[in-house]
């Protein structure tokens, strides 16, 4: 399909299906993110520079010239940390709300209350053993003692290291966290000593913060991110290799269409059980009228999905977009019902979803959005039930499409090669990660990015991440990608075979020999966790630290507090992590000059603020090189 | 005459000016209650992401003053401000004004039940203008044009 090839500052989004929809609904009279942001500027630089504190009824408090120092006395370089520290551990704690409602479902699994099974036993026992529990028992008996071990460790102290970080983390990286005194306890514990230590004059040291604000992020590592792809993993399967769909074009308009919108997959997986089994709904979506039920994907619910299209997966219907296409979707009118859960809902999907017949459901007991009354809050041992109730309820909605806006579906769609994980690209390796060292150490492949988390309108509706993904290919730079950058980088088909086109002369050499994308989907936001785990075996394949891998992280879109946190655990992981828009930081300069430059010096990675993404990916490249020649290669 | 010059360098966007002019002309507590009624005589426009502050120069030949068909809209000719204040029961809500100014800073509001044309009067009641005041980083000043000559002057000196 031939699409747009405009500069992308020319246009509100990367995306034609975007573009198109976001002038149908100005034509409607939609406000969106794109409207609200013009309406939005000018911003405050005091907000956007990160001097700005409104924690005390003296304030708010400003640096200015004028004014070096806030009332109590703060210094700019206090404010920022301090609000670093506050925007990592709201990224900590909804981690630990995922990580709680997975702990959970493994228990109600166990006990056999849900449609779920334990699907990966070797990855029970290998969290069992990490956790230091007896593995040689029934496996129903042994979920039951992880679930305790690991609602144990979410909730111990301070004081009592963290055992997944002490089983998973390269030992060299844990001799360094040890000496920074950075490892940390349990992260609920943590939550409370940083919130109470960002009080008003309580900790206004910046290094302490900042030191904090690490330790916070390595309990989001080991806890949030990769604790809970272990356990998604047990329940759902790990990811396997699989093909779909992406982009407004899979939306078929003579179905039933569910979307299922957010980061949290269990109520969307029952939701296709529920469409593959029961006739009875099947009938009745028959009879409104529908040919079919169907259910797609948007953010990370989507792609947890799409990384099991073989298994729990099966059925699903296609990814539609990420963060700044959800109001976007419901535009085309064929949008039956839109089942939200977690974070990232915004309350412009329901100023977009009034235009349309299009019904909205949280399916979390956290999520609740002004005028939407209708609450299915998960609950593992009903979600069949709730699931049901869903697909009932879309049918219902079904039969009012059209009646206040018409249906209008963009054209275009892109394939995707999804399902990659450490097990699946062993698979594709033949059983053994050497073949990937093999052509790193021979330089056909320069060095690996993941490119991760959000969309930003900030930078432009991920142009700001394809541009940098496309300019890391052209210097033979793998990409590997999760979170809403894959959503973005599956819509414009870099997730293909068709893609190698894309990459430098020695990358495409290499994906040819194996017939992968040069953009390899690892899923979620969450699935950072199983990133780092990658990262971890081929440092411990060489024999060496994370940091001296010629690999490097970067968000270049990043938007809400998770990204924060997902960001300074790559920091703490030894890695250069480049990071777009500019965090609200660069108003402290010791801050500052500490993340950027000092840092460097105590974990080995730093971060990097580039803004001009082919500015940036010659920067990564010169860090990558850098590090192989360190390494001789 | 002293009037309101900017130094947009020194702009930061947090709109401190906006919100105290609109405070200065309408009675309230409460930004959230007079900005129903007062649009602010001041505004910052993002322009390729910078803020520029826009405020009314006092025109020597005021565009706004010939448009105006009802005499609202006068200059001082002591003072040399540009306004209709004191005279807005002779303002017809043509819109003259706005479409004769060639910088962008007057703004509809609505006064009772009548529709009339409001800008920056200066704040003749206050020892300064509320923006000025309000400016965190000295980005909006009340001088002279000599006085801000040189205050420029020295400005692009201490660049050198």
């Amino acid at each position: 399909m031939t699409k747009c090839n405009l500069d992308c500052n020319t246009c509100t989004s990367s995306h034609a299906s975007i573009q198109e929809m976001h002038s149908r609904a100005q034509e409607l009279g939609i406000n969106t993110t794109f409207d609200r942001y013009e309406d939005q500027q000018p911003q405050c630089k005091f907000g956007t520079e990160g001097v700005c504190c409104q924690l005390c009824s003296h304030g708010p408090c400003r640096i200015t010239p004028k004014s070096p120092r806030a009332i109590c006395g703060a210094s700019a370089d206090t404010i920022v940390a301090r609000n670093l520290l506050r925007l990592e551990c709201h990224g900590l704690s909804a981690y630990c709300h995922q990580f709680e409602e997975a702990i959970d479902t493994l228990r109600a699994t166990a006990l056999g209350k849900t449609p779920y099974e334990i699907r990966e036993e070797g990855k029970l026992k290998e969290l069992a053993a990490a956790l230091g529990i007896d593995t040689n028992k029934d496996t129903k008996a042994l979920a039951i003692n992880v679930a305790d071990a690991m609602l144990h460790e979410l909730r111990k102290e301070t004081r009592e290291p963290l055992k997944l970080v002490e089983a998973f983390a390269p030992k060299s990286r844990i001799a360094i966290w040890k000496d920074l005194g950075i490892i940390p306890g349990g992260p609920l514990s943590e939550l409370r000593d940083a919130m109470t230590m960002t009080m008003s004059n309580i900790n206004t040291n910046p290094v302490s913060l900042l030191l904090t604000t690490m330790r916070l992020s390595i309990a989001t590592g080991y806890m949030g991110l990769i604790g809970t792809t272990i356990i998604q993993d047990i329940l759902l399967g790990n990811p396997g290799i699989g093909k779909a769909e992406a982009d407004l074009g899979t939306l078929d308009p003579d179905t039933v269409n569910i979307v299922a919108h957010g980061h949290v997959p269990y109520v969307a997986v029952a939701v296709l059980n529920v469409i593959a089994e029961d006739e009875e709904l099947n009938r009745l979506a028959k009879e409104a009228g529908a040919t079919g039920i169907k259910l797609y994907g948007s953010m990370d619910t989507g792609q947890e999905l799409l990384q099991r299209m073989n298994t729990v997966g099966k059925g699903f219907a296609g990814q539609l977009g990420n963060w700044l296409t959800q109001e976007l979707m419901v535009a085309t009118g064929a949008v039956d019902l839109v089942m939200m859960d977690l974070n990232c809902s915004i309350p412009g999907l329901k100023l977009a979803a009034d235009k349309f017949h299009t019904q909205l459901v949280s399916v979390s007991h956290v999520l609740r959005m002004d005028g939407v009354d209708t609450n299915l809050d998960y609950v593992p041992e009903k979600v069949y039930e709730q699931a049901k109730e869903l697909v009932e309820m879309a049918i219902e909605t079904y039969k009012k499409r059209g009646t206040v806006n018409a249906v209008q579906i963009p054209r275009y769609k892109s394939e995707i090669i999804a399902g990659v994980g450490i097990e699946s690209l062993l698979g594709v390796l033949g059983g053994s990660l050497d073949p990937l060292l093999d052509v790193i150490k021979s330089g056909s492949i320069k060095g690996i990015t993941a490119v991760v988390g959000c969309t930003n309108n900030r930078n432009g509706h991920d142009s700001a991440s394809l541009t940098l993904i496309k300019e890391l290919l052209k210097k033979d730079i793998l990409v590997i990608t999760s979170g809403c950058v894959s959503s973005g980088a599956q819509i414009e088909g870099l997730q293909t075979l068709d893609a190698i086109k894309y990459a430098g002369p020695k990358l495409q050499e290499v994906c040819k020999v194996l017939q992968v994308p040069p953009v390899l989907n690892f899923g979620s936001c969450i699935d950072i966790g199983r990133i780092t785990m990658a990262v971890a075996a081929i440092a411990n394949a060489l024999g060496v630290d994370p940091s001296q891998l010629p690999v490097a992280a970067s968000a270049p879109e990043y938007l809400e507090q998770k990204a924060v946190a997902d960001g300074v655990f790559a920091l703490s992981f030894g890695l250069l992590t480049h990071l777009g828009p500019i965090p609200p930081v660069v108003g402290g300069p010791t801050v500052t000059k500490i993340l950027t430059e000092d840092i460097e010096g105590l974990v080995g990675g730093k971060v990097n603020v580039e803004q001009d993404m082919v500015k940036a990916a010659e920067q990564i490249e010169a860090h990558i090189m850098a590090k192989r020649e360190k390494l001789g290669i | 005459m002293r009037k309101i010059f900017i130094l947009e360098d020194k702009c930061s966007g947090c709109l401190n000016c906006v919100v105290a002019c609109t405070l200065a002309h309408e009675e309230s507590q409460f930004y959230s209650v007079a900005s129903q009624k007062e649009p602010g005589r001041i505004s910052v426009e993002a322009v390729y992401g910078r803020p520029i502050p826009l405020v009314c120069h006092h025109c020597e030949e005021p565009a706004c003053v010939n448009a105006c068909m009802s005499g609202a809209m006068q200059k001082d000719l002591e003072t040399g401000a540009v306004s209709n204040e004191g005279n807005l029961q002779k303002c017809v809500g043509c819109w003259m004004c706005i479409m004769a100014c060639p910088f962008g800073v007057i703004t509809p509001k609505k006064k009772g039940s009548q529709k009339v044309a409001v800008k920056c009067d200066l704040c003749k009641d206050r020892k300064s203008p509320a923006c000025v005041e309000a400016c965190p980083n000295g980005a909006i000043v009340f001088m002279n044009e000599d006085d801000f000559a040189k205050h420029k002057k020295k400005m692009a000196a201490l660049l050198v």
